[in-house]
This record gives structure tokens, C-alpha cells and sequence, in this order.
């Protein structure tokens, strides 16, 4: 479960963060959705630790990545929207490297491989160097080395980038699965369409603040608009920087 | 858990080994500057064996009056060809062709000048642009004994002992041994040898940092539970160990070269053995562990492969500058050069491969000095992996 209680933060004379409030839980998928520079990367680094927040409170299963970011972050599973694989390594040199990091031992790392290899039909690529791999491939081992160590928190910022319609599949069924194990995601995004379709509940943010939460249907009925995209566009009060 | 660092440091290099192109520069470099050393001693040695053994040829003009000099030179083993008369254009076009090392003209007065006891002019026309310094004092050192032979005759003949003419006797004594001689001329070869270190990890250390963010996974590492200054301190002893193992191969060959090739030719010898080759090296790794950190520290600031290759080009020339300004000043060896990193490991190596007996301190500086900039630099590079300006432009 995540907490995030009234979060800020300013980079020079930018807020990016304004006051940020809202409560993730396990088993669910949550997007947060909002338009362009609204400060959602800002807020995913916060949240893993790589920058540190002016105010406010954040709680990862109890954790502060402020006070313990090596402890917050082997609960946490982070995928961006650069997948930086290394060439020279093998998707299965990739694998332990970041098992090995998460602090995995070796039976726990092999076991690992095997089931993430199962989930995202890898077989082909296990033994073979990064270089070459065609972009649905690449995806492929981002997503394993998120998920080999099992975090209980995945954080996806803008997962389906320049994905094809059968990595997105892909992508689609393993956070489905995920969710059934109940794992706590959260995904940044501004495709309208992921939202409606893989996610419980919706964070609205923009200029760095949170506008309202809740799933889809129920913000649909508090602004009384059909189409969610709609809705957003009314409560964020600009259609720039949608999907 | 402070171990993670041995996990990233077998992550990098085993990706380091796999990178064909820095171990291509790597090999390259070991092999290139030794060979560098053998060619140029080569050449010296050979310039000097041929010296002694190669013959000397002359042209005499007006050899009929000079019958002692022809027979003094042809004694010494000088090619002599008479003759009758030849033009200034004509002697200097065959000295420039180096088809003679001198002309000795002797005049047309020379006879006259000879018997009346007169100083008698011999001309001897030689090109000192072409190098041919040993055999030119060969001829002279007969034209001089020439001179000796006949001025102490006549002296006899007038009854006074030639030893009049040598009033001072000169003792020459040169405290130089062939070790110190040959040392000094190796000095600045050798040097380059240390400064090399720079450049068998540069590759790496690009790569782990520059690459990195090129790539666009330093993000992901750094969100991963594991220290920023252990990621860091597992690729520095990557990309110094690189730096070690073509030191290592480099000064191996260089020494073997020296070993083996016939230095007494030119009165040097190379008198290091195996055991004290194998001390320097160990003093070298605190200098390529300040290598890797430096060039970590610098490249983890560019954001592709190659803008820290063009930064990089410039500021590897920087740890090289003492070796290459130093011995052009000609200074005695102090104690200060052992502070200055790449500087005190060529000093130390010359020293001791000179037979001097060294101290204690001159070790320790090397070592100290060379680890202390290595610390400074990679914990300039790990507070700068934390910084958020760094991280935000990940």
C-alpha cells in the first residue's frame, strides 16, 4: 500500500509538486493520469527515492523512501519508458544482475527466471546478447527484471510507449496477473485508453496537484460526463497534452 | 550488504571483456609503445655497431705529396682514392651524397711550405649535415697523429725530446656507468609507459558512465536498492582493473625488449630483474586506480559515448603534462616529483633501474600520493551520483 500526504516540491523557481495527496492499495491497478509537465515522473522518482521531497509525507508499506530508500525500494518494482538494456550482456545475464542487486539468492534468482520466463513466453531470448533485440523484445526483459524480485509495488511510468499491439497484450496480461496476486500498481500515464481499460481507479493530477480520485465510473458520474476523457479534460480544465 | 559493490564490479567487467573494441586498443597500446622503445634503440645500434666496423672512404687530392698521411690513413683501414683536382661545387655535391665522409686538398704549396718548416696547409672539407660524426673523428684522429708524428721527428732531429710538446698530461675520468648513461636517455621513454594507464580504461570508463546514461539505464540502477557510491565504487575497480592488467602487459614486454636486445652496443645496459619489475607494477595500481577514478569523475558528466570522448581527449593530456615538461627541465631528482602521480612512478623506475639505493619515502609518496588523488576523485564522482541536478538529468 502507498500513502502520499500532501507532497511538494520545487526544482529552482518551478513547483512541480504542489500538494499531492492520495492512497494506493494492494491488489489494484491505479493510474495517475495527467496531461503533460503535471509532475507525475517527478512524483514516481519521489516515491522510489531518487529525489527528495520539499514536504509532505510518503509511506511505502510504512517505509519513507526519504529515511530508508534501500529498504522502500526492494518492495518496489520500477519500469520507465527507456528500457537501457546492456548489449553485451544475455537477457539471462540481465536477469541476475538485477536479482543479484535486489539481494536474491542464487536458487531464488534461478526460480525467478523460470517463472518470469514462463509469464512473458521468453524462452527464446533467455541465452541470447541484448543487441538486435526488436522492441517488443526489449520490453520483455525490462518487465522481467521488474518483476523477478516480486516487488509488492510496481511503479510503471508510461509503460505502453511506443509499444506494438502484441507487447502491449503482453504487458496488459502480466499486470493482470499481478494485480490477482495482489501487488499495488501504480502506472503513469496519458493514454486514455489504458486507463479505461486496465485500471480500478484514477488519480487526476495537474500542475502538480491532485484534482480528484476514483475509479473511472465515479468520475465520470461526479462531473456528470459519459466519456472519461471528457471528464478529465473538464477537470484538469485544458485539453493539452492528452493521448 | 556492503558488498553489492563486487556485484556490479563482476557485471562490468564481464562486459568489459566483451567489448572487442577496448580490448583492440588495449592490446594495441601494450604492443605499440614497447615497440616504439625497439625501434628506436634498434636504429641506435645499429647506427653504432656499423660505425666501428663500416669503412671509411676518402678522396686525397695531391696524394703524391703527402706519401706518410696515405700510409697512416690506409693503416687505419681509410679508403683512399686520389685525385688530380676537383671544384668547390663538385666537393661539396659529393660529400652531400655521402659517397665520402671528407676531402682532404692538399695545395700546390704545400711541399715548398713543408720543407722550409713553414705551417703547410692540408684542407679537409667535410658535411657535418650528414652525420657522419664517429668516421669524420676517425680521419681526424690520423690527421692529428699525422701532425704529432712529424712535429716529434723534428724535434729529434734538433735534439730536443719530444715530450716538450705535451707539457700536460690529461686524465680523463667520466663517473657516469653505463647504467646511469643509458637511464638518462630512457627517462622520457619510459615515462610515456606510466601515462599509458590513462588509456587502456578509458574505453571502460566511457562506457560505464556516459554509456550508461546514453543508454538510458543509469535511471534504473540508481532505483534499485543498492547505494549510489557502491554502483560506483564497483565500476571504478572495473575500469581500474583494466588499466592494471595493460600496465602489466605493457611494462612485461618493454622489459623483456630491454633485456634482450644487445644494449653494451651503446654502452648501456637495463639491469632491473624480475622481482623488483614486478614492485614497480605493484607501485603502478595506485596510479591506475587514480586513472579510472579521474576519468570516471569527468565522463559521468557527458551525456553520450561520445561527447565524453571528446571531453576526455583533452583531459587525459592533463596527468601526462608532468612527464612530458619534467625531464625537458633537466631537473636533479627531489623529492617533490614522487608527490606528483604519474611523474613519481617514472621517477621511482628510474631511479632504481639507475642501481641507486632508495629509501623508504619515495615509495611511499608514489603509493600515497597516487591513492590519495584516486579517494578524492571517486568521492567527487559518488557525491555527484546523488546530487539531484545529476539525477534529473539521468
Amino acid at each position: 500500500m502507498i500513502k502520499v500526504d500532501d507532497v511538494r516540491k520545487k526544482f529552482g523557481n518551478i513547483q512541480a509538486l504542489a500538494g499531492v495527496s492520495f492512497v494506493t492499495s494492494d491488489g489494484k491497478t491505479t493510474a495517475l493520469l495527467g496531461p503533460n509537465g503535471a509532475g507525475k515522473t517527478t512524483l514516481l522518482r519521489l516515491l522510489v527515492g531518487l529525489l527528495q521531497r520539499d514536504q509532505g509525507a510518503i509511506s511505502i508499506d510504512g517505509l519513507d523512501p526519504a529515511t530508508d530508500p534501500i529498504a522502500a525500494r526492494r518492495s518496489i518494482g520500477f519500469l520507465t519508458d527507456q528500457f537501457g538494456l546492456y548489449d553485451r550482456l544475455t537477457t539471462r545475464e540481465h536477469l541476475v544482475y538485477f536479482g543479484e542487486l535486489n539481494g536474491m539468492n542464487r536458487q531464488s534468482i534461478a526460480r525467478g527466471i523460470d517463472e518470469v520466463v514462463a509469464l512473458l513466453a521468453m524462452e527464446d531470448i533467455l541465452d541470447r546478447r541484448a543487441k538486435g533485440f526488436s522492441q517488443g523484445q526489449r520490453i520483455k526483459v525490462a518487465l522481467a527484471r521488474t518483476l523477478l524480485h516480486k516487488p509488492r509495488h510496481l511503479l510503471l511510468d508510461e509503460p505502453s510507449r511506443g509499444l506494438d499491439v502484441m507487447s502491449t497484450r503482453a504487458l496488459r496480461r502480466t499486470l493482470g496477473a499481478l494485480r490477482a496476486e495482489g501487488a499495488c500498481i501504480i502506472m503513469a500515464t496519458h493514454v486514455m485508453q489504458e486507463v479505461t481499460h486496465l485500471c480500478d481507479d484514477v488519480i487526476v493530477i495537474a500542475k502538480g496537484q491532485t484534482v480528484a480520485q476514483g475509479s473511472p465510473a465515479d468520475i465520470c458520474e461526479r462531473t456528470g460526463i459519459a466519456s472519461l476523457e471528457d471528464a478529465f479534460v473538464s477537470l484538469v480544465g485544458t485539453d493539452e497534452g492528452i493521448a | 550488504m556492503s558488498n553489492k559493490f563486487s556485484i556490479v564490479l563482476r557485471k562490468e567487467l564481464r562486459e568489459a571483456f566483451r567489448d572487442r573494441r577496448a580490448l583492440g586498443v588495449l592490446l594495441m597500446i601494450v604492443i605499440i609503445y614497447p615497440l616504439m622503445l625497439w625501434v628506436a634503440l634498434h636504429k641506435i645500434i645499429d647506427m653504432a655497431v656499423k660505425g666501428e666496423h663500416e669503412n671509411v672512404a676518402l678522396v686525397v687530392i695531391g696524394a703524391s705529396q703527402v706519401p706518410t698521411l696515405v700510409s697512416l690513413l690506409e693503416q687505419k683501414n681509410i679508403k683512399i682514392s686520389a685525385r688530380d683536382d676537383m671544384s668547390e661545387p663538385d666537393v661539396t655535391d659529393m660529400l652531400r651524397r655521402r659517397e665520402v665522409v671528407a676531402v682532404i686538398k692538399v695545395g700546390s704549396k704545400f711541399t715548398d711550405n713543408y720543407n722550409a718548416m713553414r705551417p703547410a696547409r692540408i684542407e679537409l672539407w667535410f658535411d657535418s649535415a650528414t652525420d657522419q660524426q664517429s668516421k669524420l673523428h676517425r680521419v681526424e684522429a690520423v690527421l692529428h697523429n699525422y701532425n704529432a708524428v712529424i712535429a716529434s721527428s723534428r724535434l729529434l732531429a734538433h735534439g730536443v725530446s719530444p715530450v716538450a710538446l705535451t707539457p700536460i698530461q690529461l686524465q680523463s675520468y667520466d663517473t657516469a656507468t653505463n647504467a646511469s648513461r643509458s637511464v638518462q636517455f630512457l627517462g622520457a621513454l619510459l615515462g610515456i609507459f606510466f601515462a599509458a594507464s590513462f588509456f587502456f580504461c578509458l574505453n571502460t570508463a566511457m562506457d560505464t558512465t556516459a554509456g550508461e546514461r546514453e543508454r538510458r539505464s543509469l535511471e534504473i540502477l540508481l532505483a534499485q536498492p543498492i547505494h549510489s557510491f557502491e554502483l560506483i565504487m564497483g565500476k571504478w575497480l572495473a575500469t581500474a582493473t583494466l588499466a592494471i592488467i595493460g600496465l602489466m602487459l605493457e611494462l612485461t614486454v618493454a622489459h623483456l625488449i630491454l633485456k634482450f636486445m644487445p644494449l653494451e652496443e651503446i654502452g648501456m645496459s637495463w639491469r632491473m630483474g624480475w622481482p623488483m619489475l614486478f614492485g614497480m607494477m605493484l607501485c603502478a595500481v595506485p596510479l591506475c586506480l587514480f586513472a579510472a577514478a579521474f576519468e570516471i569523475a569527468l565522463a559521468m558528466n557527458a551525456r553520450t559515448f561520445k561527447e565524453a570522448q571528446t571531453m576526455m581527449s583533452f583531459a587525459v593530456l592533463l596527468p601526462m603534462m608532468p612527464t612530458i615538461i619534467v625531464p625537458m627541465l633537466d631537473l636533479n631528482t627531489s623529492t617533490w616529483m614522487y608527490v606528483v602521480p604519474v611523474l613519481a612512478n617514472q621517477t621511482l623506475l628510474l631511479e632504481v633501474a639507475k642501481g641507486q639505493v632508495v629509501g623508504i619515502l619515495p615509495y611511499v609518496l608514489t603509493i600515497g600520493s597516487s591513492l590519495l588523488a584516486a579517494l578524492l576523485s571517486i568521492g567527487f564522482a559518488a557525491w555527484r551520483l546523488r546530487s539531484e541536478k545529476y539525477v534529473l538529468g539521468v
